[in-house]
């Protein structure tokens, strides 16, 4: 986790959005060879372990390094009662450059708002005053709103139908990897897509 | 009027072409794509360690392709269908049992974005009978019987 939040603090400056990456949820140069785009449910309990184990070492080792465009896409599935909710909060707080920290207290705090529905309790501990106001008011934007849909529509397209899931791009090479993936697995494909 | 054996001879005859063929595709979505992409379908199944993944994953893709072609040609017939019937029968159990679990994992027969559902254990179920039929056919006790 800390790793994460230091990558994010030493990529701020080269933050920048793809034609359809929100750049509030992109890390890394969008000119790195490989993109991943995670497609993600805050609710999911995999998703969880997606973020917490296996993306810091893909910012560590791919990120950081320039090899990597990480793009975080929403992906609430319908089955869960409060993702939606949680999507709209890490969303609107993008637009204020801080949807790591949303995210990541998002799922720190899975087991506990999932059960008492409590969601903007988690989002508000990593926010000021002045941003928890911001990004109430952000969520329950249009804009904001459309954005997840689209990020919805796009994973429907790509025939997404579990989370996480993530695309893995290459030039015209698409590889969808579905469920937890074991990272010696992941490093090597990686390792093998940049020679 | 046509013999009973001379249509379960032609019903063998393409089975074995058909199944061959399926072998052959398995193999070829496989093998052009990075060998990970499979291993990380075997390794979703939760059943072999990490080495086993390894070893599968690089060489399950070639054994499907030289079952499929000898199925084919009609060359080894008789190893050929038991091999592709010992395969079905692991595959379709181990996919009975990720189904039974609640796994949503991809079963990783044709590639990716192939999710284990009804569908696929209907398909590998008919592939499966379809291999055993061959299989039976194709043993010297069965073509003496006729």
């Amino acid at each position: 986790m800390k790793l994460f939040a230091l990558a994010l603090t030493a990529l701020l400056p080269c933050l920048a959005a793809s034609s359809d990456a929100d750049p509030g949820k992109s890390m890394g140069s969008p000119n790195a060879p490989v993109r991943i785009e995670v497609f993600s449910d805050f609710e999911c309990p995999a998703c969880k372990g997606l973020h917490e184990q296996l993306l810091p070492l893909v910012m560590r080792d791919y990120v950081i390094p320039g090899k990597v465009y990480l793009v975080s896409r929403e992906f609430p599935l319908p089955m869960h009662q409060y993702s939606r909710e949680a999507a709209n909060y890490a969303t609107a707080a993008a637009r204020l450059g801080k949807y790591q920290q949303v995210a990541d207290a998002l799922f720190l705090n899975q087991f506990a708002w999932e059960v008492n529905g409590k969601v903007w309790d988690a989002v508000a501990n990593v926010l000021t005053p002045v941003e928890a106001k911001k990004v109430q008011l952000l969520a329950k934007d249009p804009s904001v709103m459309s954005e997840v849909e689209r990020d919805v529509e796009a994973g429907k397209a790509a025939s997404i139908n579990q989370t996480p899931t993530m695309i893995i791009t290459r030039g015209p090479k698409r590889y969808p990897l579905a469920g937890a993936v074991n990272y010696n697995l992941l490093r090597s494909l990686l390792d093998g897509l940049l020679k | 009027m046509v013999s009973s054996s001379r249509v379960l001879r032609a019903v063998a005859l393409a089975l074995r072409i058909a199944l061959g063929a399926v072998f052959v595709y398995a193999a070829w979505t496989k093998l052009r794509e990075p060998w990970e992409l499979f291993a990380m379908s075997i390794d979703a199944y939760k059943v072999l360690p990490y080495w086993a993944v390894l070893v599968v994953a690089r060489t399950l893709p070639w054994a499907e392709m030289l079952i499929g072609l000898a199925l084919m040609a009609g060359r080894w017939l008789r190893v050929s269908a038991a091999a592709a019937s010992l395969l079905l029968l692991v595959f379709f159990g181990l996919m009975v049992r990720a189904y039974a679990k609640g796994m949503q994992i991809d079963c990783g027969c044709f590639g990716l974005g192939d999710a284990i559902s009804a569908r696929t254990l209907v398909r590998d179920g008919t592939l499966l009978a379809g291999s055993l039929f061959l299989t039976w056919m194709s043993f010297p006790g069965r073509r003496k019987a006729e």
